[in-house]
């Protein structure tokens, strides 16, 4: 056995110590460095030399140096960390939504309430000006509340849309970034040593992609990994990605939709495509939440607007003339548009508008039984066209589809549709979605408030019942001009006990006798449609009978002819603010009560409320889910520098111990050629 | 299990920094004493708060249109006050007209003492609020509400009656109908009117007797057929035919029975019991129609001035004269002072009503506060709480993070 030996086992292990102080201090230098992983030196002894005696090791040889890494738990904590990104930029987003649905004084419920409850000194005094001012100024602070609410929700739709040009911008460049690492690891693969910093970085880059859009990624042979989306779209193949591309919504072009880069042009993605990520959250919120706040908000704006206008136009103003608009909707004429938007891709010529229609019968529920929700119409192509109620952009399952063709009266609106449509064209209507960035104030004067009704209800001076006149309402305020007024209301008694009829005197003569029920309206049927009336009788009034001798009680309706000093349709426009017509629903023949004016704020801030409140909880949900995904991959790959400086101590003593081994091998040399010499 | 330094490190600065912002967020609630700023902070308590925001509004808003209706309430309620007493000084001025041992010219004296009550009657009918509402302007009237025309007429109501309301919730009358409180008073003595309506005989007014304004004895039989009137005729000196006729055809009669008279004794006729006094001539007619709603307060006034104004009466007509101008000066102050009690109990209600508009304003209140305010006492001690949950975290940090390895190497 030669003296060689113990300097080789000497050397090698000097050499296998040194580049463990190497890659333990590298370990040190990175402790703080981004996506790094901890380097180990992997040993192998070096194998031995066989001699009569039996095998004797060669020392220790370094074969690799390895970095620490689990492919479950880096893949757990990208998935998780994806979905935290999602729910936390919804989350973020929401809460800048529920800035613009203030709470107490700063909500646009207390502007709704102020500008009612401001009819009740107009009520008081009805030729007052000051009073009639003050209304106006409500009014146009209502309006501009709306506004502002509705500019903020712009505000956020354009903050959306350039966060989501971003976030596209990035994807794409990691996404190449991701391809340029799988084209160098590839090359790296015949030095037969993994390349651990390269891997580390492209690990980096995909863990990135995640937090904008969750992917999947499957390894190949070659080293290279392809990287996925939901719904197995590619991102990245080998050495080539696919760029993701921000384009405008088919409909809405001020929204933004995410396509595809493709040889004949960018096609869109789904949404279900999209798992995770902050993409994600932010077409979550795009498609669904942002919707939702528009259209409840113009909901009710359009709501009270057109209330209010209705109950002006049943009444007299101050000049004597029937009531204007109080409130106009951007178009020329005063009146709401309702956006129905064409798909980019429709193939064929037709277009859609709609207008608010009165459901047959239904008078003065019909301004707004317009839902907050959006709706689709496709095409067959054959000229049939079906509607869906939407929720979050998909078809929303709690409403049925309904086949509509041209002038359908549907949910409050009617549908025109001209030129024809191919299979599969496709619209967008948003019946409710600009009422609030529309409405405005449409009244300077205050003499047009029309705080009179055009009738007048007078009881009979002998009346010895308990009947009075309650609730009174107009077609229109072209009741006054009826010919045949006025018209006197008589009660007769009937064979039945308790039971009574009335009839009408008028300048046509007297009607037929028809069955009072107390509480019901009772119908004066005008010579037109908009000169009628209908009044409810509260109270029991006298009926006329033959035995004994009693006359009826007399209740006469003639014009009013002193408009300035009545405030009969003030106090109803006082009880608008007690209407539940925002959101009342018209279905199989009956008004299904909504909200008033107050409830529908509250029903919003609730609605909002909550979904913040969720979607914090749910933040932070993922987002513990997430923390503690990382820190078990980074449990794996992390540097700990207490390890590490127990690590250092260790190989520092081994490579002292190899030290020694050299200087016992050298004396040992000395000694040979000591005796030798 | 090994942990990350780096990460270590992220996680702790991480805590310690929510813990702060918890700290902070606890800190603003403290200061604003609101528990719900947002709604997402309790979205059930934020709508319930929203919902008594609007009900203390609405209390508030109707509060005004109490105090508007209180206000003009009120101003009636003195009014009729006033209409009373002006009425009274009449009554005294025509008690006074009917003294005998006047002349002429006195009559004509007080008669311009009831021109000058007459006047200022009107005035109180005409009355603002001072605001430019007039209380007597009915469902809504010319300005002013009440217009003098010429006889026959009179003062005339220019509006439509009724009242003028303030909303359904309260539903308080703002004005008051002056065509049933001055205009619409029952003639007569309420349900039925006598009159001496001439001498079918000389075709002049009766000169020598006069007739009381009658009572009912016998509600049951008055009036047995409609629209009917009933006469006593004279036909002699002491005797005396009791017709009835058809208020559209006077002159269509049906004599119904005869009597003799005997001054200042009843005659009983159909349920009525009047008296006649003085010394009737033949053909003395006396007559007794139906109550109809038109005695006018200016129409009372107006006839005892025109007839104290009349010159060279007989005695007699002179006592049907005051007899008579008495009875419709009660009849339109029992009008008056019904509307008066009216008003007196429209301001009881409104006293209530501003009851129970407070105690509705209290709980609005009280109901926002328990739903958005914050407890004090209990955000005080989670603040503590938070105070020394944090101050822990960062001794125990600073002490963790002190701890390496490397600190006990001598290298």
């Amino acid at each position: 056995m030669s003296a060689g030996a113990l300097f080789s086992l000497g050397q090698r292990a000097l050499a296998a110590s040194y580049a463990q102080l190497q890659t333990t201090s590298n370990n040190i230098s990175n402790v703080n460095t981004k996506g790094y992983s901890r380097q180990e030196v992997e040993l192998a002894t070096a194998g031995g030399v066989f001699t009569g005696a039996g095998f004797f090791g060669r020392g220790v040889d370094v074969v690799s140096v390895q970095r620490a890494h689990d492919e479950f738990l880096n893949r757990e904590a990208g998935l998780s960390s994806a979905i935290a990104e999602a729910d936390s930029t919804r989350s973020l987003q929401l809460q800048r939504l529920e800035k613009v649905f203030g709470v107490g004084e700063s909500g646009i419920g207390k502007a709704a309430n102020e500008f009612f409850n401001a009819y009740s000194d107009v009520a008081s005094k009805p030729q007052d000006l000051p009073s009639r001012q003050v209304v106006l100024a409500r009014a146009g602070e209502l309006a501009s509340r709306f506004n502002s609410a509705a500019v903020q929700i712009d505000n956020l739709q354009a903050g959306i849309t350039i966060d989501l040009k971003t976030s596209v911008a990035q994807v794409n460049e990691l996404t190449s970034q991701i391809a340029q690492f799988n084209e160098k690891i590839s090359a790296q693969r015949g030095t037969g040593q993994p390349p651990n910093d390269l891997l580390d970085q492209r690990d980096t880059a995909i863990r990135d992609l995640g937090k904008l859009v969750q992917v999947t990624t499957i390894p190949s042979d070659d080293g290279t990994v392809g990287v996925f989306m939901g719904g197995g779209q590619a991102l990245v193949l080998n050495n080539s990605s696919i760029d993701l591309v921000a384009m405008p919504d088919a409909y809405d072009s001020s929204k933004v939709s995410i396509g595809i880069a493709g040889q004949g042009g960018s096609q869109t993605l789904p949404d279900s495509f999209f798992t995770g990520g902050s993409i994600t959250g932010l077409l979550r919120f795009q498609a669904s939440d942002l919707t939702d706040a528009r259209n409840l908000l113009g909901q009710m704006a359009l709501g009270i607007g057109l209330q209010v206008n209705e109950q002006q136009g049943k009444g007299v103003d101050l000049l004597g003339q029937t009531g204007l608009s109080m409130f106009r909707f951007a178009s020329a004429s005063g009146l709401p548009t309702l956006p129905a938007l064409a798909s980019s891709l429709n193939g064929g010529s037709a277009s859609v508008s709609l207008t608010l229609q009165s459901p047959a019968s239904l008078t003065a529920a019909s301004v707004s039984s317009v839902q907050a929700a959006d709706y689709r119409i496709t095409a067959d192509g054959s000229g049939g066209f079906s509607m869906q109620r939407l929720k979050g952009g998909a078809p929303d399952p709690q409403y049925s589809a309904v086949t509509v063709a041209n002038n359908s009266v549907v949910e409050g609106f009617r549908i025109s549709i001209s030129g024809t449509a191919s299979a599969g064209d496709t619209f967008l209507l948003q019946p409710a979605g600009g009422a609030a960035r529309d409405i405005a104030l449409d009244m300077s004067n205050p003499k047009l408030i029309a705080a009179a009704t055009p009738i007048s209800a007078t009881l009979g001076i002998a009346n010895a019942g308990t009947g009075k006149v309650g609730a009174l309402t107009v077609d229109s305020a072209a009741v006054g001009t009826n010919p045949n007024l006025p018209a006197t209301l008589r009660f007769q008694t009937t064979a039945t006990p308790g039971q009574f009829t009335y009839t009408w005197t008028d300048g046509a003569g007297t009607s037929t006798a028809a069955t009072w029920v107390p509480g019901q309206a009772i119908v004066y049927a005008g010579t037109n449609a908009t000169n009628g009336f209908s009044v409810r009788i509260d109270g029991v009034p006298v009926a006329s009978s033959t035995s004994p001798v009693v006359a009826s009680d007399t209740f006469v309706f003639a014009a009013n002819p002193y408009a300035a000093t009545d405030n009969n349709n003030a106090n109803a426009l006082l009880a608008l603010r007690d209407n539940p017509l925002i959101g009342a629903v018209w279905s199989g023949g009956t008004l299904q009560a909504g909200a008033t004016a107050a409830d529908a704020y509250s029903n919003i801030l609730a609605d909002i409320g909550v979904r913040v409140q969720s979607a914090k909880a749910s933040a932070d949900l993922s987002a513990n889910v997430a923390i503690e995904a990382e820190k078990n991959r980074l449990g794996k790959s992390g540097v700990n520098l207490d390890e590490e400086a127990a690590r250092l101590i260790q190989y520092q003593q081994s490579y002292q111990a190899a030290a020694k081994m050299l200087q016992v091998a050298q004396s040992i040399f000395d000694t040979l050629l000591r005796t030798a010499g | 299990m090994r942990l990350s330094s780096a990460n270590l490190y992220n996680a702790s600065i991480d805590n310690l920094q929510r813990r702060q912002s918890d700290l902070v967020d606890l800190q603003m609630r403290m200061t604003s004493g609101k528990r719900v700023t947002m709604a997402s902070d309790d979205p059930v308590a934020a709508a319930r708060a929203e919902r008594a925001m609007v009900s203390e509004m609405r209390s508030v808003t109707s509060q005004r249109s109490v105090e508007a209706s209180r206000v003009i309430i009120s101003q009636t309620e003195t009014a009729f006050a006033d209409a009373t007493e002006l009425l009274q000084q009449a009554r005294e001025a025509i008690v006074a007209g009917g003294n005998a041992t006047y002349t002429d010219s006195e009559r004509a004296l007080l008669a311009g003492k009831l021109k000058n009550i007459r006047e200022e009657l009107f005035a109180v009918a005409n009355r603002t609020d001072g605001a430019g509402s007039y209380l007597f302007g009915g469902q809504g009237s010319s300005q002013p509400p009440f217009v003098d025309t010429p006889a026959p007429t009179g003062v005339q109501f220019r509006g439509v009656s009724g009242q003028m309301g303030t909303d359904a919730g309260t539903a308080l009358p703002l004005s008051t109908d002056g065509s049933a409180t001055w205009l619409t008073s029952n003639s007569g003595n309420g349900v039925f009117l006598t009159q001496a309506a001439g001498n079918s005989v000389t075709g002049q007014a009766v000169a020598g007797a006069w007739i009381s304004a009658g009572s009912v004895i016998d509600p049951s039989s008055l009036f047995p057929t409609a629209d009917t009137g009933y006469r006593i005729r004279f036909t002699s000196a002491t005797d005396y035919t009791i017709e009835s006729y058809p208020l559209a055809t006077p002159n269509t009669v049906t004599t119904q029975s005869t009597g003799t008279y005997q001054e200042g004794s009843a005659i009983n006729l159909f349920g009525m019991s009047v008296a006649i006094k003085g010394t009737p001539a033949n053909g003395d007619r006396f007559e007794m129609t139906p109550s109809t709603p038109t005695l006018s307060v200016f129409g009372a006034v107006d006839t005892a001035i025109a007839e104290l104004n009349t010159t060279n009466r007989t005695g007699a007509q002179r006592a049907q004269s005051t007899a008579d101008r008495l009875r419709d000066i009660d009849g339109v102050m029992g009008t008056i002072a019904a509307g008066r009690a009216a008003a007196g109990d429209t301001l009881n209600r409104i006293d209530n009503e501003t009851t129970r508009l407070s105690s509705q304003k209290l709980n609005a209140q009280t109901d926002r506060s328990n739903a958005e305010d914050l407890d004090m006492v209990d955000a005080l001690s989670k603040f503590q709480n938070q105070q020394t949950g944090y101050d822990a975290a960062l001794k125990s940090y600073s002490m963790v993070q002190r701890m390496s390895l490397f600190q006990y190497l001598n290298v």
